[in-house]
This record gives C-alpha cells, structure tokens and sequence, in this order.
C-alpha cells in the first residue's frame, strides 16, 4: 500500500454493512412472502382506471364509479386493468397499491379491519386530471 | 450540524407516526397487511437512523477533531515528505 | 495553466475551436445556464404546491409540462454537461495527454446539446422524463412529445460519442510511463461512467425510435390496443436509466475524490479501494433496474432478483463513503469553500443511499412508490450528491478556469443555504411520501399535514432559490472582476494548485 495503512477497518466495515444489506433483504422478503399470500375465500373486486375515474365491479355483479363500499372482517382481492393509459390503484391507508396497466390484470388483496372512510387516489401520471383522479373507499360495520 | 439536521429528522419521523393505523385489539382472521409493512418500514428505520447517527457522529467529530484550528493539529506526515 | 477569461478572446474563436479546454468551457457555460432554467421551474412547482388549488399556474396541463422539463433538463442538459465539461477539462491533463482523442468529435458532441435544448424547451412535452406509454403515445399533445423525443436521441447520441472519446483518452493517451492503476480516481470516474453509457444507452435509444414510431401510428410495440406491451417500455428505460443513475452519480464520487484529500492534506486513503468500488458499481448497477417496477405487477421471485442486484450496489458506494472518511482521519482540513460542499456532499449522500436501503426493500414498495418519498429520495442524489460535488468542484477549479478567485464569503453562504435548503425540502418530502401524497399532483387535497409539509419544503427551495442567486452573482462578477488568484496556492494550503503537467492553449 502506498501509505502504509492497515486495510482491516475496511474489510470490517464492508462486512457489518454486507451484514446488515442480508438482513434488510431477509426481512424484505419474509414480509412480502406473508403479504402476498392471497386467502383463499377473498371476495372479487374488479377495478378499471381509466382517465380519469376508477370503476369497481364487485362479485355479484354490482358497479360503482369513484366509490367503493366494503365490510369490515372480510378479505378482498382487487384484479385491476385500465382501458386506456397506466394508472396506479392506491388506498394509502390499507398500503394497497399496483399499477393499472391496459392490457394486463393485476393483482392485490387487502382486509378492511375497521368501519371507517378512505382515500382512494392515482398513483401513476396518466395526464391532464392526473391529480383528481380520487375515489373513496367506506367499510362498513361487519356483518351490518 | 449533520447530527442535528438527523435529530429533528428523528424527531419528525416519530410526530408522524400517528400516521400508524391503531392495530384492532383483537387479531382478525386475516393477515393486516398494514401492521405487517409499517412495522417492517419501522424496524428498518430505527436501523437506519441509528446507523445515520454514527455516520454523521462519525464526520462532526472528524471535521472537529483535525480542522487546521485544532489545539492538536499538527502537519501531516505527507506534508513534510511533499508527496500529496 | 489554461486561463480563460484573465486574457479575454472574441466568442468565435472560442466556440469553434476543439480544445479541451474551450470545449470544456463550452460544457461548462451550457450547463450552468441550463440549471438555472431548470431550477426556475422547480421554484415554480414549489410555489405553486405551497397552498391547495392554482396558485401561480393557472392550468394542470402548464403544471405537468413544467415538472417535466424540469427534469429532463436538469438530468440531461445540467448534469451530464457539467460532469463533460469537468471531464474536458482535466481528463486530458490527467493522463497527461495534449488534448481529448477526438477533438473534432469532442466539439462535435457538444454542439449536439444545444439543439436538443431547444427541442426540449420549444416542444416542452408534458409526459414526464420517463415518457410512459401508453399514455405517451396515445394521449400526449404533439408536436412537444415528438420534438422532446428527438431532443433526447441527440443527446443520446452525443453522450455516446462524449464517453467514446473519454475512454479512448483514458485508456489509448494516456502518458506512456503512466501505468492504468496510477490513473486520478477522477479520471477512473469518467472511465467507469462512460463504459456504462456505452452498454446501457443504445437501449433506450432503441426504445425511443419504437416510441416515436407508435406515435406515428405505424407500429404498436408498446400500444396495448393493437397487441403492444408498455411494460416492455418501463424494462427499456429502465436498463438504461437505472445504470445512467450511476453514469450521473460516479462523476460527482470523482470529483470528491479530488477535494478532500486536497484540502486533508493527505493523499487518498486507498485509491486501490476507489478503483474496485468503481469497477464494482459500474457491473452491478446493471442488475437492479426493474426496482422501479414493483408496482407494475412483477412476480415474487422477480421481485426477489432485483431487490438482491439492488442491495449488491451498495458495498461498493460504501466504500467510497468509508474512503472519503478515512482520507479525512488524521488530516489537517481546511474548511474551504469546496471542502463545505464535499463534506454536505458525503452527508447527504449517506442519506440518499439509506433512504435508497430501505426503499429497496419490497413491501415497502407498497409504501412509497410514486410517492414524494421517491421524489424526496432520487433528489438527494441528483442535488445532495450530485449538485453538492458538482458545485464544490466549481469552486475548486473556478481559479483554473478564470485566473481569479470566486468571494469566499459568498460561497460559504451559498453552502450553508443550500444544505439547510436541500434538508428542509427533501428530507420533508420523504414523510410527505410516508403520508400517501402521489409525486407529479397539480393539485392536492386539504389534509393538514400535506399543506404543512408541502409548505415546508417551499420555504426550503425558495431558500435554495436565494442561495443560487448569490450564486450566480458570485460567479458572474468574480469571472470578470474577482481578485487574481494566486495560481501556485489558490487556498493557502502550502502545496502547489494542480498538476504539475501544463498545456497552453494554442488560441492564448
């Protein structure tokens, strides 16, 4: 070595920080394995975006536009698409998000746990009215 | 200054945790995806935060201990040899 | 020393010659007006997001085409000039040869950078820097998408020819008693930067014909309604823009590498170890382009891969951090000017990579994608990082190119500025995201703390905004009417400013 230094601090600290990348990676994974796991009795509900609305078709075949009624207690499965350009599902508070892409049916599902009212908003730029393309999700009371 | 840029990075991070959905009582049925993925984002926060506090410890005290004002600094070996 | 502006020449002669350093200048001069233009702009999306409701832009549309010449601008016309003109200068000095490989094409890939401005500026599209079809080719307003889309082939084209000639100088004139490994880390830098440009680039070259000729309407590649795939596009673009993340960041790493030991006092700690995490970073940022696609409904396991090519990018920064620390340890620092921004420069790009650590993760996608954490994290990078090396290597090479000295003062105020504003703006943005606001809105709903925190921010790039007008004063009147600088020892740091290998320019 030209300056005469000891390289081991180096290698020490590549190693705590190779350490800590296999545990950020590990948890990483355990937690996406646990939330992708899909159960097996979740309700259907379809979502189309399109610009700049979303649309929501539930299993026994009722439609709703910029609104979505669900239960509390119960699982449900979203199968979104788009009809024209991409667009991203998100209901912040759930932590529900994917893309909507024409062409291609994706697929997350969420459990609401609690009566209440939430956000529903696009993620992806998909144009003029980009930023009002808002919906609202209402859970309802279980069983009511 | 980095130390205390991070602290009230700290600090903000914890005012936003009300952001933290209240976990129902009583396990559901179902896996709450919510608790799962913001205990992991927190997990690895605390992590991070703790790691940024030596990082940043690490260069306040480097540009305190061997700024050329300290009582201690003196020239460096590679300045008396010319060769830097 | 090459000096420019202590011995004033008529434009012309500047403008058509190939020199290095007048090309350098060139590059330099672009780039700088280029980031004040597009700095304007993020001035503008600031104010206008301070309250809910238009503000300053009156329509969405307006909105939508500011954010994205924004950014194409400063990626493209700020970023990757600066660092070519830096290059320019010292690359050719380095390996102690009289001149870049190809001057002829060295001018000639400038030259194809303001042509391409105007085609971004006058078009001023509205599809974001990322161009995304569908809606890219169905729904965006002619002629600004198209001419944005030739703007960016140009400039493609002129990188490709930029990193041809920087690693033909590096590797083939390079001073024959000059083995590879006693090569400055800067010089390294542009080697390893422009090695990617040449492996990733002609992807998304190929990927913006395909887009240009969907709009055209005579092919569907990524136009679901005759059998297309836009995802197909987002793994184009991003093959070549996850790996250009590096082309960008690498330059700035260099020019740190060319700071602080200077001002420590000391040699690099181990260049040996620069080289390597050079070399590592430029293999493995081609193994982790599609963590910008997680939400596009990729499968577990292809999640899985490119969270593990993600993380394997960051021993290799990493080191460079460690570096930089430990040329510091047991050095003499002299808080100049350029020092303040390397030092910012290292914080803030710990930060950015920490951020970037815990984003990787895959569930957290679910998270902050497309979030203003995404927009608080990569802003880290392009300004913590980037901005903050680029700018302190300004200051550093700013006597070599003038012959005069910037208003220290100034400068340091500028820093402190810009580092308080750069941490008010993006670290708020990161909980902003945390808070569920989509990135590229016009307009956003009256919840509290988006108003607050959007207001936050605000206050930090209007203070930005200040620091760069100092800025901008200090360079402008120091070029022409600074103090002389004292070309041995600029700084007083009792050794000589440069390298010992000097080359006039045939024009002074």
């Amino acid at each position: 070595m030209v300056s005469g230094h000891s390289n081991m601090p180096e290698w020490v600290y590549i190693g705590v920080v190779v350490a800590l990348l296999c545990w950020v990676g590990a948890e990483a994974w355990n937690i996406e394995r646990l939330v992708e796991h899909i159960p097996e009795d979740a309700k259907l509900i379809k979502v189309t975006g399109q610009q700049w609305f979303w649309t929501f078709e539930h299993e026994d075949g009722t439609k709703e536009i910029g609104e979505l009624h669900v239960e509390a207690g119960k699982a449900y499965k979203f199968e979104i698409t788009s009809k024209d350009v991409i667009h991203s599902f998100n209901i912040h508070d759930y932590v529900v998000l994917l893309d909507a892409v024409p062409g291609r049916v994706n697929t997350v599902w969420f459990a609401p746990t609690e009566a209440g009212e939430h956000d529903i908003q696009c993620r992806e730029y998909c144009g003029l009215i980009h930023y009002n393309m808002r919906g609202t999700l209402y859970v309802s009371e279980a069983g009511a | 200054m980095t130390m205390r840029i991070l602290a009230y990075a700290t600090l903000a991070l914890a005012l936003s945790l009300p952001i933290l959905p209240v976990m129902a009582a009583e396990p559901g049925e179902y896996l709450d995806r919510r608790s799962e993925i913001w205990n992991l984002f927190f997990r690895m926060m605390t992590v991070a935060f703790t790691i940024g506090t030596v990082v940043s410890g690490t260069i306040v005290w480097l540009c305190w201990r061997f700024r050329e004002s300290h009582p201690k600094a003196k020239r460096t070996k590679y300045e008396e040899a010319g060769e830097w | 020393m090459v000096l420019e502006m202590a011995r004033p020449r008529p434009i012309w002669q500047i403008m058509f010659s190939t020199h290095h350093t007048d090309v350098g200048l060139l590059y330099l001069i672009t780039s700088l007006a280029f980031m004040f233009m597009g700095g304007a702009l993020a001035l503008s999306i600031r104010a206008e997001l301070f309250f809910p409701g238009a503000q300053i832009i009156t329509d969405a549309m307006t909105f939508n085409r500011i954010f994205t010449v924004h950014g194409t601008t400063l990626i493209f016309l700020f970023i990757l000039p600066f660092a070519s003109a830096v290059g320019n200068y010292f690359v050719p000095i380095m390996v102690r040869y009289k001149d870049m490989a190809y001057p002829k094409l060295n001018a000639i890939a400038f030259w194809m950078i303001p042509p391409a401005g105007a085609l971004i500026w006058l078009g001023f599209a509205d599809f974001t820097w990322y161009a995304t079809p569908p809606y890219s080719v169905i729904s965006a307003p002619g002629p600004a998408a198209d001419m944005w889309i030739f703007g960016l082939k140009i400039l493609g084209v002129s990188s490709i020819l930029g990193s041809i000639n920087f690693i033909v100088t590096i590797l083939k004139c390079k001073h024959p008693d000059m083995p590879i490994s006693k090569v400055p880390l800067l010089a390294w830098s542009f080697l390893s930067s422009s090695l990617i440009v040449l492996v990733a680039l002609p992807t998304f070259a190929a990927a913006l014909l395909m887009l240009l000729t969907d709009r055209l309407g005579v092919s569907g590649f990524f136009n679901p309604a005759v059998g297309g795939d836009p995802i197909a596009y987002a793994h184009l673009f991003w093959f070549t823009f996850h790996p250009e993340v590096y082309v960008l960041v690498i330059p700035a790493i260099g020019m740190m590498y060319e700071i602080i030991p200077r001002f420590s006092r000391k040699p690099i700690f181990s260049v040996t170890s620069g080289i390597i995490a050079f070399i590592l970073l430029s293999i493995v940022s081609f193994a982790s382009w599609a963590h910008h696609m997680y939400a596009t409904g990729l499968s577990f396991t292809e999640k899985t891969v490119f969270m593990v090519g993600t993380l394997a990018a960051v021993p290799a920064s990493a080191m460079h951090v460690f570096n930089f620390l430990a040329t510091m340890w047991g050095g003499r620092i002299k808080f100049s000017t350029p020092m303040l921004w390397a030092i910012g420069g290292i914080a803030l790009f710990f930060s950015a990579g920490a951020g970037g650590v815990v984003n990787s993760a895959m569930p957290l996608d679910f998270v902050t994608h497309d979030s203003y954490w995404v927009v608080g994290h990569f802003h880290l990078f392009v300004m913590g990082t980037i901005l903050f090396g680029s700018v302190g290597y300004l200051y550093y090479m700013f006597p070599y190119v003038t012959g005069r000295m910037y208003n220290r003062k100034l400068g340091n105020i500028h820093f402190v500025l810009s580092f308080v504003g750069t941490v008010m703006v993006f670290f708020t943005q990161h909980v902003l995201g945390l808070f569920g606001m989509p990135r590229r809105v016009y307009d956003y709903p009256p919840i509290p703390e988006w108003i607050a925190m959007n207001q936050i921010a605000t206050v930090g790039a209007m203070i930005i905004g200040v620091s760069m007008a100092l800025f901008l004063i200090n360079m402008l009147y120091s070029a022409a009417r600074g103090k002389e600088a004292d070309m041995n020892d600029p700084w007083n740091l009792g050794a000589k400013y440069y390298y010992p290998y000097e080359r006039k320019n045939p024009q002074h």
